[in-house]
Order: C-alpha cells, then sequence, then structure tokens
C-alpha cells in the first residue's frame, strides 16, 4: 500500500471538522441539508457513501434536531482547533505533550504547551472514509507491536511511524484501565525517545488510594516542569478547571435526565462529549457545547419529550462505543427505535473540583481522574463494574444490556462469567459482541448490525 | 539411587507433597500467592507456608472456561480451574496481586466461585519503583500483615520477621551461588533441572527449601551436564513451569545459563536489607527487585541486566517467550526485539501456550534459531534474526 503523506490523516480530520464548524454555524442548513441527501449516504454502497458516511452520520446525518448540532458546532471548534495547532505545532516549536486515552490533560493546559490525545486517529482516522485505523495498526504490528495489545495504542505508534501525529516533548500515560497501558506505553517512549510519565492507579478506592494518586498528580507537575522547561500557571490552571467543573456539572445533569422515559437525550450526546474532553478539557468551546446540549436536554425533559418519536428499547451499552461505528446509537435509534440510556464512557460522576487552593485543586483532580471513564470501572475489583450495572438497572428502567466485547479489554473479559451471571440474575437479556472497537478486521459495521438485529428480533423487541 | 534433582524433579510435578502435609500435621497454614512481588516473609512470619500457585498436574480449563474469555491466559485458567476443582483445597488463604490483568481478576472469580478458600486477599503491587510507589507499598504490606493478623488471630511480631527475612535471604543466597555455577565453561545443572528446583523450594516450607538448595549445590559441585560444542542462551519471560519445555530448547544443541523468569532469577534477585524496618525493607526489596514489564519505565533496567549477565556468562543468544495474550510480555518483546538488534544481539521470540503442546513446531524453531547462530559463529555475520514471520526492523 502506498505510503501516506505526513500528517496526511490529520489534515484531512482537521479539514472535515473545520468544514463541520462552519457548517453547523446554520444548523437548520445544516439539518436540512443532511437529511435530504442521506439516502445517499445512508442506503447504498457508494463512493460518496464511503467517502463521507462516516463524518456526516457522526454529525446526527439528518437526525440530530438543528438545536443539538448547535451544540456540536462548538465541539467541532474544539477539535478543529487542537488539531491545526498540533499539525503546526512541531514547526513552530511548540511543545506537544501526547496525553493518553483515559488520562485527563488539565495540567498540560495550565502549561504554554499543546495536549495532544495521540490516539485521536483511532476515532477520527475514519473521517477520510478508509480504513485508516487498520492501516496503523499494521503497520505497528508489521514492526513488532503485539498483536494482542489494545488497538488503540497500536493506532498511536502506527500513526507517530508512518508520520501522521506530531513528535512528542514529553509523554503522559498511566498504569489503568490494562495492561497495554502498563507495558506498550514503555514501548511508545522507546519509540520516540520522549520522557514519558506514568501515573499508577491504585487498586482501590479509598482514602490511602487518593492520596497515592495525589502525590502522583504532583509528581506530574514536577516533571512537566523539567520537560518543559516552564513553571504552572496556577491562575491558568484554575480557570481550566473551573471550566471544567461546568462541563462535568452539564454532562452530569444530562445523564441524570437520562433516566426519564421516554429518554430526553442520546447517549451520542455525553459520548460526543467525552470525545471533547479528551481533547480539549477546560476548553470554553468545550464548556459552551456541553451547556448547550444541556439546555436542549433539559428543555426536552421538562416537556416529557423524548429524543426519538416512540422509544421502544432502553439500552445500556456496556464497554466503549465503536470508534469505526459511531453512529450506531443513531442506526439503533433510527432502526429500532432503542435508545441507549446509559454507557460506559458518556456518563459522567465526577466529583466536582474545589479549585479555593492549590491543595484542594489537586487532591480533588486526583479524585477526579479515578471516576474518570475506564478508569472507574477498570481499575478495581469487580464490584466497580457489577455495582455500576446495578444501580444503572434500578436507575434507568433498561430492557436489555449490549456488551461490545473490546478484544483489548482482556481484564473485561476476565470476569465476563461474573457479569452474565449478574445479567442472568437480574433477568436482563444481554447481548456479548467478539469485536475490536477500533479494528475493522475482529468484526465489520455489518457484522454488529446484524448481531444487534438478530438479538432484538430474538427477544421480541421487533 | 535417587539424586536430590530426581527429587526436586518429583516435587515440581505434583501441587501437594509430603512437606507441605508435615506442616499441616503441625498445624502451620499454606498460604497461596501467585507474584514475585508477594513478599513471602510476611506470610512466614505468621508461621505458615507460603505457597506459590502452580498449574502442575492440571486438567484442562473447561471450569474455568465459564468465568474467563477465549481471550485469557492460559496459566491463570488453569489454575482457576484446578481451584474449582477442588485440588487447591489444602490452601488455608490465597494472596492475589495485581500482577498482570488476568492474575488479579482471579481475586474476583475466586471469590464468586465458591471455592471455600478460609483467607482471601488482595495484595496492590505499584507499577511504578520511586519513593512515592514504596511508601503505598510498604502501607500494601502493612496491610496485608494485618489482613493475615486480624483473620488468623495472630501476631506478627517484628522479630519474626526479621527471623524470616533472615530465612529468605540465606535461600536467596544459595539460589544465586547455583545460578553462578552457570558463569562456568562447563555448566553443572540445566536450566530445565534448575526450574525443577525452583518449582520444589517454592511449594516447601523455606526451612525445607534452603536443605534441599543446600544439597543441590553440594550435588552439582564438580558435575558438568554441558557439551563444548553447547551454544549458551539467556531466556526471558513470564510464567514457564514445564520441565520438558526447557528441555526440549537445552536438547537441540544449547544451554541455558541465565534467565529473568518468574519462577528464576527474579525469585532470588536482591536481598532484603537487614537494617531498619522489617515491613519498610521488605517492600524495598519486593518492589525494586529485578523486574518484570508489569513495573513501567523500568525496561533499560531489565535490558541492562541481559547485557551485564551476557558479559558475564558468555551469552550467544537470548530466547524471549511469552504466553498468547500476555500485553505484557507482548510489548517487552518489541523492545527487546528492537534492542537486541541494534546491539547484535541474536534473539529468539516464542510464543505459546502453558501446558499447550506444540513441542514440534517450538522445536523447530529452536533448531532453526541455532542454527542460525552455528552459522553467524562460523562466518561472523551481522545479527542473527529470528523474531517473527511478520517483522519488519526499520
Amino acid at each position: 500500500m502506498k505510503q501516506p503523506q505526513p500528517f496526511q490523516y490529520l489534515k484531512w480530520s482537521a479539514r472535515f471538522l473545520n468544514f463541520g464548524y462552519y457548517l453547523t454555524a446554520f444548523p437548520n442548513l445544516s439539518y436540512w441539508a443532511l437529511k435530504l441527501t442521506r439516502p445517499f449516504y445512508v442506503q447504498r454502497e457508494t463512493f460518496l457513501n464511503r467517502k463521507f458516511r462516516w463524518s456526516v452520520l457522526i454529525l446526527g446525518g439528518g437526525i440530530l434536531p438543528p438545536e443539538e448540532i448547535r451544540a456540536y458546532h462548538y465541539g467541532a471548534k474544539a477539535f478543529a482547533d487542537n488539531m491545526r495547532s498540533a499539525l503546526k505545532a512541531n514547526e513552530q516549536g511548540k511543545p506537544v505533550v501526547w496525553v493518553e486515552w483515559i488520562i485527563s490533560s488539565e495540567i498540560v493546559n495550565a502549561f504554554d504547551a499543546l495536549p495532544f490525545n495521540p490516539e485521536t486517529l483511532s476515532v477520527f482516522g475514519n473521517m477520510s472514509g478508509e480504513d485508516v485505523p487498520s492501516r496503523l495498526m499494521e503497520e505497528a504490528e508489521s514492526r513488532g507491536f503485539a498483536a494482542e495489545n489494545c488497538s488503540a495504542i497500536k493506532v498511536t505508534a502506527g500513526s507517530y511511524m508512518l508520520k501522521q501525529i506530531p513528535r512528542p516533548t514529553a509523554i503522559i500515560a498511566g498504569s489503568h484501565p490494562c495492561d497495554t497501558n502498563v507495558s506498550a506505553y514503555q514501548s511508545i517512549a522507546h519509540l520516540t525517545g520522549a520522557p514519558a510519565f506514568y501515573f499508577d492507579a491504585p487498586y482501590w478506592r479509598d482514602e490511602d488510594a487518593f492520596d497515592y494518586y495525589e502525590k502522583n498528580m504532583w509528581r506530574l507537575i514536577d516533571f512537566l516542569e523539567k520537560s518543559l522547561h516552564q513553571k504552572l500557571d496556577w491562575d491558568r490552571l484554575r480557570k481550566v478547571v473551573e471550566n471544567e467543573n461546568r462541563f462535568n456539572f452539564y454532562l452530569q445533569e444530562i445523564c441524570e435526565m437520562m433516566r426519564a422515559v421516554p429518554s430526553p437525550a442520546t447517549m451520542i450526546t455525553p459520548v460526543f462529549a467525552w470525545v471533547v474532553r479528551e481533547i480539549a478539557i477546560g476548553d470554553p468551546n468545550a464548556t459552551e457545547m456541553a451547556k448547550r446540549m444541556y439546555e436542549v436536554v433539559k428543555h426536552r425533559y421538562e416537556k416529557g419529550v423524548g429524543v426519538v418519536k416512540k422509544e421502544n428499547i432502553r439500552v445500556l451499552w456496556w464497554n466503549p462505543p465503536i470508534a469505526f461505528f459511531a453512529y450506531v446509537f443513531k442506526w439503533m435509534e433510527d432502526e429500532f427505535g432503542a435508545v441507549v440510556v446509559k454507557d460506559f464512557i458518556g456518563d459522567v460522576r465526577m466529583p466536582q473540583i474545589d479549585t479555593s487552593s492549590e491543595k484542594t485543586m489537586i487532591r480533588d483532580m486526583a479524585k477526579n481522574h479515578l471516576y474518570l471513564a475506564m478508569a472507574r470501572q477498570c481499575h478495581g475489583p469487580v464490584e466497580f463494574i457489577l455495582s455500576e450495572l446495578e444501580q444503572a438497572i434500578e436507575e434507568y428502567s433498561p430492557d436489555c444490556l449490549i456488551f461490545a466485547g473490546h478484544a483489548g479489554c482482556k481484564h473485561g473479559w476476565a470476569v465476563i462469567g461474573l457479569i452474565k451471571d449478574f445479567l442472568k440474575k437480574r433477568g436482563l437479556p444481554s447481548l456479548f459482541m467478539n469485536m475490536d472497537i477500533m479494528d475493522q478486521r475482529h468484526a465489520t459495521e455489518n457484522d454488529i448490525k446484524r448481531w444487534i438485529t438478530e438479538f432484538f428480533r430474538s427477544n421480541g423487541f421487533v | 539411587m535417587k539424586t536430590i534433582l530426581d527429587q526436586t524433579r518429583a516435587l515440581a510435578a505434583t501441587a501437594y507433597n509430603p512437606y507441605l502435609e508435615e506442616a499441616k500435621k503441625q498445624g502451620k497454614k499454606i498460604i497461596g500467592y501467585f507474584c514475585s512481588y508477594v513478599p513471602e516473609e510476611i506470610i512466614h512470619a505468621a508461621g505458615f507456608v507460603p505457597y506459590r500457585m502452580r498449574a502442575v498436574e492440571n486438567r484442562g480449563t473447561t471450569r474455568a472456561d465459564a468465568y474467563y474469555s477465549s481471550i485469557n491466559c492460559s496459566f491463570v485458567k488453569l489454575c482457576f480451574n484446578k481451584a474449582i476443582n477442588g485440588d487447591f483445597a489444602f490452601l488455608d488463604g490465597v494472596v492475589f496481586a495485581n500482577g498482570c490483568d488476568h492474575t488479579r481478576r482471579m481475586y474476583d472469580n475466586w471469590r464468586y466461585s465458591n471455592i471455600g478458600t478460609p483467607f482471601v486477599h488482595m495484595f496492590f503491587v505499584p507499577h511504578m519503583i520511586n519513593e512515592t510507589a514504596l511508601d503505598y507499598f510498604s502501607l500494601e504490606c502493612a496491610k496485608l500483615k494485618s489482613a493475615l493478623e486480624k483473620h488468623f488471630q495472630i501476631s506478627i511480631t517484628d522479630e519474626a520477621l526479621e527471623k524470616s527475612i533472615s530465612l529468605y535471604n540465606r535461600k536467596r543466597r544459595l539460589l544465586a551461588e547455583i545460578y553462578a555455577t552457570r558463569k562456568n565453561k562447563e555448566v553443572p545443572i540445566k536450566a530445565s533441572e534448575l526450574l525443577g528446583v525452583m518449582l520444589a523450594v517454592t511449594a516447601v516450607p523455606v526451612e525445607a527449601a534452603v536443605d534441599i538448595l543446600t544439597e543441590v549445590k553440594k550435588f552439582i559441585e564438580g558435575r558438568v551436564v554441558s557439551k563444548p560444542e553447547d551454544l549458551r542462551l539467556f531466556i526471558s519471560g513470564g510464567c514457564l513451569e514445564e520441565m520438558e519445555h526447557l528441555e526440549l530448547i537445552e536438547n537441540s544443541g544449547c544451554v541455558i545459563v541465565a534467565d529473568n523468569l518468574c519462577l528464576g532469577s527474579r525469585h532470588f534477585h536482591d536481598e532484603v536489607e537487614t537494617q531498619g524496618h522489617p515491613v519498610r525493607a521488605i517492600a524495598k526489596r519486593s518492589l525494586g527487585h529485578l523486574s518484570c514489564p508489569r513495573m513501567m519505565g523500568d525496561f533499560q533496567r531489565r535490558f541492562d541486566y541481559l547485557l551485564s549477565v551476557r558479559e558475564t556468562h558468555g551469552i550467544d543468544g537470548v530466547v524471549i517467550e511469552k504466553l498468547k495474550f500476555c500485553d505484557l510480555w507482548g510489548a517487552e518483546m518489541y523492545l527487546f526485539r528492537v534492542e537486541a538488534k541494534n546491539r547484535g544481539i541474536p534473539l529468539l521470540a516464542l510464543e505459546r501456550e502453558l501446558y499447550g503442546g506444540g513441542a514440534g513446531q517450538i522445536k523447530t524453531r529452536v533448531q532453526a534459531f541455532l542454527e542460525k547462530l552455528k552459522n553467524k559463529q562460523a562466518a561472523d555475520e551481522g545479527v542473527v534474526r529470528a523474531a517473527g514471520t511478520d517483522y519488519k526492523p526499520k
């Protein structure tokens, strides 16, 4: 296969997101444009379909109402800004700090440096209409990365090897949620030659554990000050955290409102917000997006209106969403009136951060990080999973559960029997999909559609 | 007449043995543990026998498959299957550790599957080696001590800890001395035999282990098991407990003279300091000893260990092994491949299942690797690469 030009995939993503930003400045227009052209990109397999389907469906594909599209406008801005800065950073000599998937980047934002999520192309690589993530993973595997490592990190390695993402000045990674993070980030650090900081997540979630994680946070500050030759700007951090608090508040409220029957929001809203959070937490655009999402959902909630006209099935979605089939939630709503009311990633339940002093900020940020999606469920005993499922069943009135069994999450597969037993006892029909959320070589979009359709049919939901 | 190595081989071939039976009769509790990072001294100071968990005498994974999936580690599934079958009924407790994602989940599966072990404890091991981690790890060691005291209604004194430290240091010293004999051109003990010794001395009371090791040390004096033409290999990997696997490698025309294995150097590398508070000293040694890839940011030290052993033991080539679905050793293999290539160290990377058969395939790969090494010796070529068909160095 022909080698891509340097930054080819990131440039494509940045351009499309920029286009999305301008398009969504006119929400009514974009709504109708997406709706009227929908048959061309949804129903048949054509060039247009392949090239643009992922991108336009992620913008709602004519199903998201204009008021929600307006919120996406700010998210697209946050993405595009980060990517444009990333494209220029190495040339301009601006330090780039890679911040791994489930680590939050507030502290980097308090330096004059660009936080960059190196796994970005595992999601946005799909925008080119080609199976870019698999291409990147194959590159990493061909140079010795283990096939069983999580695809997110193989995408990072492949992206770097093919010069698709900027060189890091420093790297921040963590020991959670899985062994791939523990081990493969050592490989990434070796590959790039950049100094790496590793968060060590404790197993338990008690005061001793928070103390330990807090000390990790202080060590991170020390590491960044040395690596970037700068001092942390505490006022800047305070502003970032204040924005983050507002962001988390809005998202938490949305998740709470989704308990209502019918659900006033689609889970794609919090999930989209989560991706924005990964890239641009503390960015005023991200907070503005969350606020507008909240207002839309609150309006529907107060009127008792659901996000779909007829809500037939309420679904719990466990494990992260499918990156190459990110519109699966919209597809389920459109096809079956099936609304995902709670998932593993989008559900926000982080404590607010006390900004009254440097000490309280760092302490609360440590707690906050251990309640981030994936960190929250994956770093400790199985009760961290089962209690969240128990609570979801109690509060969200689900009809079924779909387990997107990501091949990289071996810790999750290692308690699959306990999860199945638990769901059986609770009488909740469940579908367990054997797949990889970023790698279509395991299971394709069509496989997933077929499994979900058969599951809904065989359980009498449709 | 049976030699001491025959005896250790026999001990290695069974999960339960007469030493444990005798200890039980004396009222001693047997406490299983899963990882080199669990400090045996604390268990021993309680008056108990630490027992390294193993999958020997396993009967497949049929029942464990209901708990785990097809992409989980064979060692963990085999052990858990044994536990469900009641093969570990002699244990009075098990200390689990977050060695990897698969073993840490055994703590969950064990509790929910009514195996009935009276004492189960999750022992957190940090993934970093620094002062912050050592503070937290010391706390974890103290919590393990308290948990044992509380559950078994006993008291673990500092004096008992100091005695245990001294005993375990003696055991480590003996092991180090036996391992060091393999530096010689004429090697007195094969790696497969040593694995049998390791399996034996991690399944008996430490007092008996010291006696066994003393006897082994005496037995191998003046003994020669290597041939002059044998190539000398280093082996690195995680869980490995089949002696026949190492025999297969060594019978192909080489002798394994050093390692970085759970049941190898990692078990005895570094001693516990006898100064200062015993729990802190135990924590320091447990956390800081020769690491495996679960320790982040410590690859250079692991590779430096290989380089130093290469100098002292005259290593011709390296074998690195991983069990299928092991992310930790999978990533380590990448680092080994890159660094071994940079430094011209011949490397063979193997992937297999524990007790998974495939001896013919492994033998073919080992033979091919050794043949390349011999050709290299003859022609003095550059790097020999035998590290997987899809490997594309750049």
